[in-house]
């Protein structure tokens, strides 16, 4: 059922607009769903993030990792372990008419689509473009946010030569993907090139030992490597990769997890188990920057709202925020008891997402969510959720919501 | 490197300003961030060696769709003026100042200027073949035309003199020389285009930039509107749009500098015009280019019209 933005918004002015509108008049709107995989028990909760309310549930096959898409649409359950790929039209589409965007909101929905593979890995989104890869196969899949929406993906292939953990970034004409390690495919790639769907190569390949991790910020894509990272921007629409290698002013290490910045252009990783790196490859050998944590890192996101800042959860149960231009940890936040890195790599901890003015945190030992107010950085409020609330997608935002 | 810098348009420093800044250290040169390229050269050739210039988007880029980088942010922080055009051509201005916490005077150039509004709310742009629709009520290109380029200096020149007024003459004697630079410019323009017949006065460009210049100077430009603005450019639509040409009398299908030519190519092929080449609409070309002043861009966008336009 269509759900008509009520007046609980920030901006909830009636604004009478002219005679020949459709409308009556405008309000502007804003609404944010939580999406959270459950380790204990395989499901999803979607949750209002304002009411702080349980709006459905839906049963999943497996323990999942969760992808949201730029349009903040769809979101991706990928459930490795059994095999599978689940859609869940998250209910909130903008429609951007450049000097403001139209919010509709409706009832989320687990769509009738599942993708079945061999172990599926990394999910890359980008301007409504998929790749799903499946680490044991050798091709990896591509199709569109609007076909998964339409109830019809419409899947093209590219062939990746031998199945592998890797990657593959989608385009509209291309594919940047991962080169597997001939010697032995078990082990991380080593390179990366670009391919089109009807099994060419383009240009040549480069090089990207030990390539793991992968992001994408404005209009730059980028993979990581032992050696730096693989910048790929696009000219005349097609993929062009260029290294960027690590400068010798850095201490032996690399990243292997990246993020992208949402609204300014820069990408954070992991540098060592108690570092993280922050990239702006417009500097070039200067634009990277370490940041020092007080004991190893658990998890890490940007703040697609207040581009300066990201966020890391540090095993102490703290919340820290970091100050991307300076690379400082400005303010730290207690948040949950110690979760120790050591163990499975899957085991449930605490992941961050953004939703709005929250920075919410699970914590899967207290089966609840903290939400941290992300301006004045003071724990604001706590909701119970039972099992193990694990791994969190955000989405949502503000828009012009019409009424009749 | 080289297609790093290129690519990513990092932030262009003033060499020319640096040198000079070194020679006068005594002298604190005014920070002034320009918010693209053309912005950039008008603010060099009204601040001249006075002044310390950063921009923001580099050359051949697409003002748009900028994704400003942490060390913009740091430039806007330290300024003392940021230089903008306004009109909501710099989407990107709103979240660049904020995490900026910046304190400086932010100087919107199309102030005074004559502004045209957009009869279609909004104009598109090209991601590869996609067409993406840009709204805003006023169109933001109004350095097209010259009159409204010696209006941008003024502004320049203004701000310039409030901020540091020990050197206001040497802006206000900068800005003189250059507006001499521009009217003759603008009569060159005038003279040149006055050549071409009735029936060879209408083109297609890739995006609706050039609506300044057609107000100014008497061509029509049309570009591809129409378009989905949710989907890629389909055949239909290509096809829809190639029926209106083939009505307008037009003459020749240009690129822009900004985005891919993919589209226009395809618009071209299938009405079976000739492409004219590149116009350099919202960026200058890079030193090596044939663009890298506002001037010079002016003078080859006129020259690549005349070479397409001129009757054989």
């Amino acid at each position: 059922m269509k759900k008509r933005i009520l007046a609980r918004s920030i901006a909830a002015l009636a604004v009478a607009i002219g005679s020949t509108s459709a409308y009556a008049h405008d309000e502007g709107a804003t609404e944010w769903r939580l999406f959270v995989a459950d380790q204990a028990s395989p499901t999803v909760s979607v949750i209002d993030a304002t009411e702080k309310a349980l709006i459905d549930t839906y049963e999943l096959s497996g323990p999942a990792a969760l992808h949201r898409t730029s349009s903040g649409q769809t979101v991706f359950a990928v459930q490795g372990s059994q095999g599978r790929v689940s859609a869940i039209n998250t209910g909130i589409a903008f429609h951007d008419h450049g000097d403001h965007a139209d919010i509709d909101v409706d009832a989320p929905e687990r769509l009738d689509i599942e993708l079945t593979g061999e172990r599926p890995a990394h999910f890359v989104e980008q301007q409504g473009y998929i790749a799903q890869w499946f680490d044991g196969e050798d091709e990896a899949r591509f199709f569109t946010e609007n076909s998964v929406l339409e109830g019809q993906p419409e899947i093209r292939t590219a062939n990746i030569e031998a199945a592998h953990h890797g990657v593959a970034v989608p385009y509209q004409h291309h594919a940047v993907v991962s080169i597997a390690n001939p010697d032995d495919a078990s082990q991380r790639p080593i390179g990366a090139r670009v391919v089109d769907f009807e099994g060419n190569h383009v240009g040549e390949d480069v090089a990207c030992p030990g390539l793991h991790g992968s992001a994408g910020s404005g209009s730059l894509y980028a993979l990581a490597c032992q050696t730096g990272l693989l910048i790929i921007s696009t000219q005349d629409g097609t993929p062009e990769i260029e290294h960027l290698a690590y400068p010798a002013s850095l201490p032996e290490g690399s990243a292997s997890t990246l993020l992208g910045g949402k609204g300014l252009q820069y990408f954070i990783g992991n540098f060592g188990p108690d570092r993280l790196v922050i990239i702006d490859p417009s500097q070039g050998e200067e634009g990277f920057q370490l940041v020092q944590l007080p004991t190893r890192r658990v998890h890490f996101a940007t703040d697609p709202i207040r581009p300066r800042f990201a966020y890391v959860f540090t095993e102490d149960g703290q919340l820290h925020k970091v100050d991307v231009l300076s690379g400082e940890l400005t303010q730290s936040l207690r948040l949950t008891g110690p979760y120790s890195m050591d163990g499975h790599w899957n085991d449930p901890r605490p992941r961050i997402a953004v939703a709005g003015d929250n920075i919410v945190v699970t914590d899967p030992a207290a089966e609840k969510l903290h939400f941290v107010d992300a301006n004045s950085f003071e724990e604001v409020d706590e909701m119970p959720l039972e099992g193990k609330p694990f791994n969190i997608v955000a989405v949502g935002g503000s828009g012009v919501s019409h009424h009749d | 490197m080289g297609l790093l810098r290129a690519v990513f348009t990092p932030l262009l420093v003033s060499m020319a300003a640096l040198s000079a800044g070194a020679a006068r250290a005594n002298e604190p040169a005014l920070k002034v961030v320009a918010s693209f390229s053309i912005i950039e050269d008008f603010a060099n050739q009204i601040g001249g060696d006075r002044i310390a210039l950063t921009s923001i988007v580099g050359p051949d880029s697409d003002t748009h769709m900028y994704e400003p980088t942490p060390a913009d942010v740091k430039a806007v922080a330290q300024a003392d003026i940021v230089l903008i055009n306004g009109l909501m051509f710099e989407g990107f201005l709103a979240r660049l100042i904020e995490a900026s916490g910046s304190d400086a005077e932010i100087i919107t150039l199309t102030d005074n200027a004559e502004i045209l509004q957009d009869p279609q709310g909004g104009h598109y742009h090209f991601i590869g073949d996609k067409a993406v629709f840009h709204a805003a009520p006023e169109d933001p290109h109004a350095w097209q035309s010259v009159s409204n380029a010696q209006v941008y200096v003024s502004n320049i020149a203004q701000a310039f003199c409030a901020a540091d007024t020990a050197g206001c003459s040497a802006y206000e004697a900068n800005q003189q020389r250059y507006s001499a630079t521009l009217a003759a410019l603008d009569d060159d323009i005038r003279e040149q285009l006055s050549a071409l017949p009735e029936s060879r006065r209408t083109a297609v460009v890739a995006h609706h930039a050039f609506r300044y210049f057609e107000n100014a100077y008497g061509l029509t430009f049309l570009a591809p509107q129409g378009m989905s603005t949710e989907s890629e450019a389909s055949a239909a639509n290509v096809a829809g749009l190639i029926d209106d040409l083939q009505a307008q009398q037009v003459s020749a299908v240009f690129a822009e500098n900004i985005s891919s030519s993919r589209l226009v190519e395809q618009i071209a092929t299938e009405a079976e015009l000739p492409m004219g080449g590149t116009l350099y609409s919202d960026a200058l070309s890079g030193a090596a280019g044939p663009a890298p002043t506002y001037e010079a861009m002016m003078r080859y966008n006129v020259a690549t019209l005349m070479s397409a336009l001129t009757p054989p």
